[in-house]
């Protein structure tokens, strides 16, 4: 069954950029250019998975997930963004978006990428895998929770894999574990930074900017 | 600064409109005016003459009478007040004195013009004000004359307050926008000239947009100079990875964790993982490339990756150095250890590390 899908962003020139590559991949039922349209209309659709602009006219993509998430819980949020602040992208991830994907990914690849988050696995590109890294680094954590403040060695080699350009599936055979493994291993991660008070997070957000 | 002005009322006029001219002007009941010119005109007439004084400057017929009028009821005034006649006329002389030097020289800027005989004029006033009479107006006269300088010259330094704070703002915003008018003139309008005039090229182009998207990235988002390819690593690593792009059509994806200054062996880096960037781009036929950066407190490293052809190591000509030269012998003679990971059909993957020295 082919996914229903929300699309927000502001750019019309983006939307039917997208809206032609998805093709009938998945199932657009509608789109929204503002927090305020997109809100009730996300309500009202419950679609498998909303795509995010990070930014928005009257507001910015955590918005919209805090203000769905209680109501429709079984909607999964993908951020797609231009804008690489690192504040932004963080702000909608930790407010429960389940991966973050640059704006020149192809069709087919963001296709791909809905079906993952639509099964409830997380989407990490290059980019984001090596904010995590460094917002992670060993050696530097101070108190909090050591589970949720720490990425397991298996957890950072995964994850650079990622940020080498590795997609899940070759990172299985490389690390010879099930692509199911790999992709547990990337919710953990995700469930980390979601979780995690290690403040590297918010030092690392107002200090750098991804790239 | 303009006087402000007010027309007489006809419609709701008692006896000139005056008052209910002044209130429509000021928005208050004309009844709560014509009740303060009332008790003016109980202090020996004031109000009456102040009355006749903003009907001849609102009916515009001299403002010297209007003035004149204006002296005469403040005098009055000032007289009911229980001022000696001397101090009354010490008062007048310097507000006499002070409205000429104000018309005159239009305000008190440096610059200004000046009335001396409005200056003149007012240190004869205060000169009569000073050296006359009782008790009561030794005290009160300094304050009149602080006062009346204090109410003319107050509003005039305020603006010109005013006026340099907002020159200095619309100096720095002019600033800022030129600043980035030069930087965009300089980056996208070069860039989209160079796209119209390779529009029929879409390898051209996209990689034209990719390189532009970079810089201003880099200048929005990381504070990295437009152009400025030494300031960090990653900032390096993104001009190699545009000019590869450039030249050979393809994407390079830059990931990163992690950043430092570029420095001798790290140089070494930068030029080893062009290197690598160009050999896939040439070799491996795929149209990206992924790059990823990590940089931890005792190393740098660089990942070079493609899903291309590969090749068979053993399979290339000894005559062709690229690899074993400028990858893996320039690591080094840097100090820092180089591998190569391919299969044919398997892609090829370039590491390259190096420590980081001491500093």
């Amino acid at each position: 069954m082919k996914r229903r899908v929300v699309l927000v962003d502001d750019h019309d020139l983006f939307l039917a950029g997208v809206r032609a590559e998805l093709g009938d991949r998945v199932d657009v039922v509608g789109q929204a250019g503002t927090v305020a349209a997109a809100v009730p209309l996300i309500k009202e659709l419950d679609p498998d998975v909303v795509l995010l602009d990070v930014h928005l006219p009257d507001g910015s993509g955590d918005a919209i997930i805090n203000q769905v998430a209680p109501e429709r819980p079984g909607v999964r949020f993908l951020a797609l963004s231009v804008s690489d602040a690192a504040e932004d992208v963080i702000a909608v991830i930790r407010a429960g978006a389940r991966g973050y994907v640059t704006k020149t990914i192809s069709g087919e690849e963001l296709a791909a990428a809905i079906e993952q988050v639509a099964n409830g696995d997380a989407v990490f590109s290059p980019r984001l895998a090596g904010f995590v890294l460094d917002a992670f680094r060993a050696g530097d954590r101070v108190g909090g929770d050591a589970e949720l403040d720490e990425l397991t060695p298996r957890e950072r080699e995964v994850l650079q894999l990622i940020a080498r350009g590795y997609m899940y599936k070759e990172i299985a055979a490389r690390l010879h574990l099930s692509v199911k493994t790999v992709e547990s291993h990337v919710s953990n991660v995700l469930r980390k930074l979601q979780l995690s008070t290690r403040h590297e997070l918010a030092r690392w957000a107002t200090e750098h900017r991804l790239i | 600064m303009p006087l402000p002005t007010f027309a007489p009322s006809s419609d709701e006029r008692v006896i000139a409109g005056v008052c209910a001219g002044i209130a429509q002007t000021l928005a208050v009941d004309p009844t709560l005016v014509r009740l303060v010119f009332a008790l003016l005109a109980l202090a020996g007439g004031a109000g009456i003459i102040l009355y006749l004084a903003l009907w001849a400057y609102s009916r515009k017929m001299s403002v010297w009478v209007a003035a004149v009028l204006a002296l005469v009821a403040g005098s009055l005034l000032l007289g009911a007040l229980g001022l000696s006649d001397r101090s009354v006329l010490g008062i007048a002389l310097i507000a006499a004195g002070l409205a000429l030097a104000w018309r005159r020289g239009g305000s008190f800027r440096p610059d200004a013009p000046l009335s001396y005989g409005g200056v003149a004029l007012a240190a004869v006033g205060a000169v009569v004000l000073l050296s006359g009479g009782g008790t009561s107006s030794a005290v009160l006269a300094p304050g009149a004359v602080a006062g009346a300088l204090l109410l003319i010259a107050g509003p005039l330094v305020w603006r010109l307050a005013l006026d340099r704070d907002a020159e200095r703002t619309a100096r720095i915003r002019s600033d800022e926008r030129s600043d980035v008018a030069a930087r965009v003139h300089d980056s996208v309008l070069q860039t989209l000239a160079l796209i119209q005039r390779h529009a029929n090229e879409p390898r051209r182009v996209a990689s034209l947009a990719r390189r532009q998207e970079r810089e201003l990235r880099g200048w929005l988002y990381a504070d990295q100079p437009i152009g400025d390819e030494s300031a960090s690593l990653v900032a390096a690593l993104s001009a190699a990875a545009g000019d590869v792009e450039d030249l050979h059509g393809v994407r390079v994806e830059i990931a990163s964790a992690g950043d430092c200054p570029v420095d001798g062996p790290v140089g070494a880096v930068v030029l080893a993982a062009r290197e690598a960037m160009t050999n896939a781009a040439k070799f491996a036929g795929v149209e990206e490339i992924d790059v990823y950066v990590e940089v931890t407190d005792e190393e740098v490293s660089v990942f070079v990756r493609d899903r291309g052809s590969g090749f068979d190591r053993s399979a290339v000509p000894a005559d062709r150095r690229g690899l074993v030269e400028s990858i893996e012998g320039r690591l080094e003679r840097a100090g820092g250890r180089a591998a190569v990971v391919t299969t044919p059909g398997g892609g090829t993957e370039v590491e390259l590390h190096v420590k980081r020295s001491a500093s």
